[in-house]
């Protein structure tokens, strides 16, 4: 990445967007801690994610693109797993864990293998994992990769609903994905920050990506 | 609850849910109980010097196999980067994964137990060599199982790991061998790694405390490259 400077504000919906090998799971990464920037920094809810990992990583919930998840574990399991790793309070889990199954339409496959569930399935656990904390900032990179129509749908609905309570910065190179549910774009190109265009200013994105890049 | 205890729970149970925790348990017990059982019908010796060796060689063959999938699986599924972004400290999640595989251990050779005790009851062993034995274990444990998490730590494939583990202990366990080849001063230093110059000491009933520095000193090292390995990405 090369001198990309952007805030993104509480309760926006803010969408990468960029072709292929563009940073924007690089830049991702360097949100949520996983990778450290070589000069610059990074805030989550005004703690540095290099000098004050831990506050920061906190106030996250992320999904990277690959959707990791631990096939062997039943989806309670996992996500009491995650819940705990960040920090809910044993008296605050179940309830958390039945808001979180309840809104991410999980809460018939708690008790299956998370190695036996549908691609569907495993992206809406995915999510569950990164909201169960109630998270200031949820990173998704790629959210709708591999999903089927409706499974794209459900979860773009989820995100703008969601989108509010907490703030989501989402990764994809598909123009419509963003269109749908940002508030605001960033075009990134080779490494670079190319612009940030408001959705409500910006009647075609398409020829204005097309311009950029 | 703290990190480390919530990382140690998910690691306890996917260790003692792995068919290959009870696989190398069961064929530990195995040879052990086979070479006891031997050892003792034909030597009529209440004395476990023996079946201490071979526990030995077991842990040097079968904690590479304990302790391959670690890293290696974690960094396959891409699950390592829900860990690293979590908020916890790199050193509890490599803590995790050690006391997790040093539990299993040490619930084998609490298990090989019953032979100390069946000697004890049915004759007068010199237990100052026995405990000597078992902490010698416990601290080769550690080391072995230290070594082969950091192993885990440098690769995806478990395969690599287990192998660059053996082969890490191989080299320690020959130490001693190889030193006589080398010109003085690195002689004096190279046998002094030997993995099995220490142990043996601790078997006698000698306890020193350079033996089990020897140990702890290589453990602790090994822990803390797998910590640098982890958080450098």
């Amino acid at each position: 990445m090369r001198g990309v400077t952007l805030d993104v504000h509480r309760g926006e919906v803010l969408g990468l967007l960029g072709p292929n090998g563009s940073g924007k799971t690089t830049l991702l990464r360097m949100l949520t801690g996983y990778l450290a920037p070589t000069s610059g920094r990074v805030l989550v809810a005004g703690h540095d994610t290099v000098r004050a990992p831990i506050e920061a990583r906190r106030r996250i919930g992320y999904v990277p693109e690959s959707v990791p998840l631990y096939s062997n574990m039943r989806v309670r399991e996992f996500l009491t797993f995650m819940a705990r790793l960040r920090g809910v309070s044993a008296g605050r889990l179940r309830r958390a864990l039945e808001d979180v199954s309840e809104r991410l339409g999980v809460a018939e496959v708690m008790d299956a293998r998370i190695g036996t569930l549908s691609r569907g399935y495993r992206q809406r656990v995915a999510l569950a994992q990164a909201l169960v904390h109630e998270p200031d900032v949820v990173v998704l990179d790629e959210p709708t990769n591999g999903l089927d129509p409706r499974q794209i749908i459900e979860t773009r609905n989820l995100i703008r609903a969601l989108g509010g309570d907490s703030t989501f910065v989402i990764s994809s190179h598909i123009l419509g994905e963003m269109e749908k549910v940002a508030h605001r774009v960033a075009i990134l190109l080779r490494g670079e920050l190319l612009a940030i265009c408001r959705m409500s200013e910006t009647p075609d994105l398409e020829a204005l990506f097309l311009s950029l890049t | 609850m703290s990190a480390l205890s919530v990382l140690l729970r998910k690691e306890l149970h996917a260790t003692f849910t792995s068919p290959i925790a009870y696989t190398v348990g069961g064929v530990f017990l195995l040879v052990i109980g086979y070479t006891f059982s031997l050892t003792l019908f034909f030597t009529k010796v209440a004395n476990l010097t023996y079946i201490f060796h071979q526990m030995y060689v077991l842990l040097v063959l079968l904690v590479p196999v304990l302790t391959m999938r670690a890293f290696a699986e974690e960094r396959k599924t891409d699950t390592l980067e829900l860990l690293l972004t979590a908020p916890v400290r790199e050193i509890w999640i490599v803590l995790a994964k050690f006391l997790a595989a040093l539990t299993l251990v040490v619930a084998l050779l609490a298990v090989s137990g019953v032979y100390a005790v069946i000697l004890g009851h049915y004759g007068q062993p010199d237990w100052g060599p026995i405990y000597g034995g078992y902490l010698a274990l416990v601290l080769l444990a550690m080391l072995l199982i230290a070594v082969g998490v950091f192993a885990s730590g440098l690769t995806e494939n478990q395969v690599v790991a287990a192998a660059l583990s053996l082969g890490t202990f191989l080299m320690l366990w020959f130490a001693d061998s190889v030193s006589y080849l080398l010109p003085a001063p690195l002689d004096a230093f190279v046998v002094n790694l030997s993995l099995i110059g220490h142990f043996t000491t601790f078997v006698s009933g000698s306890l020193f405390l350079s033996d089990a520095g020897y140990y702890l000193s290589l453990a602790l090292l090994a822990l803390f490259l797998t910590t640098r390995v982890v958080a450098d990405r």
